[in-house]
C-alpha cells in the first residue's frame, strides 16, 4: 500500500502532467466553480472568480493541479482508506502530506468536489476519508495547511496545494485573524490554523457534518492569507513555502476586499473602454485608456459638432417642399440609414486627417455664407455616387422611386 | 425587401432612428412655418448669408429635443438632457425668478464619492472633459459614464445621419 500510494505521490510531477494533460478540459470547466471556490477565500482568487478574464489561463492551469490530484487522493484514499498514517512515515516528504491528504481529502475533497461538481469523486472522498480524518484531525490539520503551502509550490502534492487552496478559499477571511507572516514552519502553520480553525468554523458553508473540514478550511484559510501575503514577496518561487495554489492574476496584488471591488469596478471600466473602442472608429490598434479617452472625446466632440453645422444648415434651408414630402422624407431617411453611414465613411475617406468627417464641415463652412446653390453641387458631388450605389444594392423599390421622385420635385 | 439593406436599420419599427425622424421633421416643420411667419424673415430669402442665429439655436434645440424624446428616459444623458433644455427654456421665459436658486439647486448634484476613485484610473483630465461632453455626466460615476457615453455616442450618430438627410433633401 505504501509503495503505490508513495510511487504516486513521488512522482507528482509526471502524474499531475498527465493529470492535467487529461483533466485539461474538465478542469477548465470546473475552473470556472474553481473561481468561485477559490474566490470566497483568497482575495486574488475573488478577484479572478468576479474578474472572469483576469488570468484564466493561470487559473487553469492552477486548477489542473488543483484538480489533477483528485484522481490521485482519491486513489490514495481508496487504496489506503484506513492507515494513512501508518503507511505514509517511510517517505519524510509524505508524512506530513499524506496524513494531510486524507484529512484535507475527507473535508476538503468533497467539499471541493461538490464545489466542481464532481460528485462522484466526492463520494469516494466522503466515504474514504471520515475515518482517516479523526485520527489526523488534531496533527493533520496542522500540518496539513503548512505543508499543503510547501508541497504545492514544491510541486511534490498539488493535491494538498489544491485542497487547501480550496479551503484557504473557502474560509479566507478568518485567515486574516490569525495569520502570521512565517509560512514555512510548520510549527507556526499549526498554531495558526489552530486559531482559525476555532474562529472560521461558522463560516464555512459546508454541512455541519464536516467538522473536520471546517477546520482543515479555517487552518487552510489561514494558510491561504499568508500564502496571499507572501505571494507578494514571492510570486512563483518554487522553493518558498509561501507560495499558495491560488491563481494570482497579479503580482503583489493587495487581498483585501476593497482591492478586490476595485478590480473588479476596473474590469467593468475596461470592458466599458474596449465597447467604446468599437463604437468610435479608427480606435481598433489603440491601447490604454488615456489615448482611447481622448479619442471617445474627440468623437463626441466632433459628433456634437457635426450636428450644429447641420442645423446651422438646416436653418437657411429654404422650405419650399410640399408637406406631402414629409412621409417620403421620413421613409427616404429610414432607408438611407445606409447611405447616410456610407456618406460618413465616404467623407471620412475623403480627408483622412480628420476621421470624423470634417471634411463635409470644412465644405460646408465655406459655403454656408454663400448661396444655396453651391449646396447641391456639394452633395451631388460627395453624396450622389454613395446614393447610386445604394440604390444599385437593391434598396426597396419603393425607396428608389420616391427618392427620384424626391429629386424630380426638387 | 432585400433583407441586406435593412441590416443597418433596427427590426423595431419604432426605434430610435425613426423616433427621432418624425419627431425632428415635425419640430423643423414647425420652426420653419414660424420663419415663414415672420416679417421679417421671407421666404425667398433662403439664401441670406446671415441667418438669424437664433434660429439655428432653434433647429439645434429642436433636434436634440427630439433625439433625447425618441430615447426616452431610459438612459440618463436623455433625461439630463431634457432637463436642461426644459430648464434653459424655463429660465428664458422667467428671467425674473429666482435664479440663483434654480443654479444652487442644479449644482447639487451628487459627488460620488467613487467619481474621484474612479477618474484616477483614467485621468482626471480625461474624465473630466468627457464629463462636460454628455450631458448629465457630472453625477455620473466612471462606469456608468462610460456607459452613458457609449449610447449617447450612438444616438449621436443617428442624429447626424438623419440631419443630414434631411438637408440633403431640402437643399436639393
Amino acid at each position: 500500500m505504501n509503495c503505490p500510494s508513495s510511487g504516486m505521490n513521488t512522482n507528482p510531477l509526471p502524474q499531475k502532467v498527465s493529470g492535467m494533460s487529461m483533466n485539461s478540459m474538465s478542469t477548465y470547466k470546473s475552473s470556472s466553480g474553481a473561481d468561485h471556490f477559490f474566490g470566497s477565500g483568497w482575495d486574488p482568487i475573488v478577484s479572478l472568480s468576479q474578474g472572469e478574464n483576469f488570468g484564466v489561463s493561470s487559473m487553469v492551469s492552477h486548477c489542473e493541479f488543483a484538480t489533477s490530484p483528485y484522481p490521485v487522493v482519491m486513489e490514495n484514499q481508496v487504496i489506503s482508506s484506513t492507515a494513512n498514517l501508518a503507511q505514509y512515515p517511510s517517505d519524510p516528504s509524505f508524512v506530513e502530506l499524506v496524513p494531510k491528504i486524507p484529512v484535507f481529502g475527507s473535508g476538503n475533497f468533497s467539499e471541493m468536489v461538490s464545489s466542481f461538481g464532481l460528485p462522484e469523486t466526492a463520494r469516494i472522498a466522503n466515504s474514504g476519508c471520515p475515518p482517516n480524518y479523526t485520527p489526523n484531525k488534531d496533527s493533520g490539520n496542522e500540518r496539513t495547511s503548512t505543508n499543503v503551502a510547501q508541497c504545492f509550490e514544491d510541486r511534490q502534492i498539488s493535491e494538498e496545494a489544491a485542497i487547501g487552496a480550496s479551503t484557504n478559499g473557502k474560509t479566507r477571511k478568518r485567515a486574516p485573524e490569525s495569520s502570521s507572516p512565517s509560512n514555512p514552519d510548520k510549527n507556526a502553520n499549526e498554531e495558526r490554523q489552530k486559531d482559525p480553525s476555532g474562529e472560521s468554523s461558522g463560516t464555512v458553508k459546508e454541512q455541519d457534518e464536516k467538522k473536520p473540514k471546517i477546520e482543515q478550511n479555517t487552518g487552510a484559510n489561514s494558510r491561504g492569507k499568508q500564502a496571499a501575503k507572501q505571494a507578494k514577496d514571492s510570486s512563483n518561487s518554487v522553493e518558498a513555502p509561501k507560495e499558495y495554489i491560488h491563481v494570482r492574476a497579479k503580482r503583489g496584488q493587495a487581498t483585501n476586499s476593497h482591492s478586490l471591488a476595485e478590480r473588479v469596478r476596473r474590469e467593468k471600466i475596461s470592458e466599458r473602454m474596449r465597447l467604446l473602442q468599437e463604437l468610435v472608429p479608427g480606435c481598433n490598434k489603440i491601447t490604454g485608456k488615456a489615448v482611447m479617452l481622448d479619442e471617445i472625446i474627440n468623437y463626441v466632440q466632433s459628433l456634437q459638432q457635426q450636428v450644429e453645422f447641420l442645423s446651422m444648415k438646416l436653418a437657411t434651408v429654404n422650405p419650399e417642399l410640399n408637406i406631402d414630402i414629409e412621409r417620403i422624407l421620413s421613409k427616404d431617411i429610414l432607408h438611407s440609414r445606409s447611405g447616410g453611414a456610407a456618406i460618413l465613411g465616404f467623407s471620412s475617406g475623403m480627408n483622412s486627417s480628420q476621421p470624423y468627417s470634417h471634411g463635409i464641415f470644412q465644405g460646408t463652412m465655406p459655403s454656408i455664407p454663400t448661396a444655396n446653390p453651391q449646396f447641391p453641387p456639394l452633395h451631388q458631388t460627395i453624396l450622389d455616387p454613395e446614393l447610386q450605389s445604394l440604390f444599385q444594392m437593391g434598396f426597396d423599390s419603393g425607396s428608389a422611386v420616391d427618392s427620384a421622385r424626391l429629386k424630380s420635385e426638387l | 425587401m432585400n433583407p441586406k439593406t435593412y441590416h443597418h436599420i433596427s427590426s423595431n419599427p419604432s426605434s430610435v432612428k425613426s423616433r427621432f425622424t418624425r419627431g425632428f421633421l415635425r419640430a423643423f416643420k414647425k420652426i420653419k412655418r414660424q420663419q415663414r411667419l415672420l416679417p421679417t424673415s421671407s421666404s425667398s430669402s433662403s439664401s441670406n448669408p446671415s441667418p438669424r442665429p437664433y434660429l439655428y439655436g432653434r433647429v439645434k434645440i429642436a433636434a436634440d429635443k427630439s433625439l433625447a424624446l425618441a430615447v426616452g428616459s431610459r438612459r440618463a444623458w436623455s433625461r439630463a438632457l431634457l432637463w436642461k433644455i426644459h430648464y434653459k427654456a424655463w429660465r428664458q421665459r422667467s428671467r425674473f425668478n429666482n435664479k440663483k436658486k434654480l443654479l444652487k439647486e442644479n449644482k447639487k448634484n451628487k459627488k460620488n464619492k467613487k467619481k474621484k476613485n474612479d477618474d484616477e484610473e483614467v485621468g482626471f483630465r480625461h474624465a473630466k472633459e468627457l464629463r462636460k461632453l454628455v450631458p448629465g455626466g457630472e453625477a455620473m460615476d466612471l462606469c456608468s459614464l462610460l456607459d452613458e457615453t457609449a449610447h449617447y455616442i450612438k444616438c449621436l450618430i443617428t442624429q447626424v445621419q438623419v440631419m443630414k438627410s434631411v438637408d440633403q433633401i431640402y437643399s436639393f
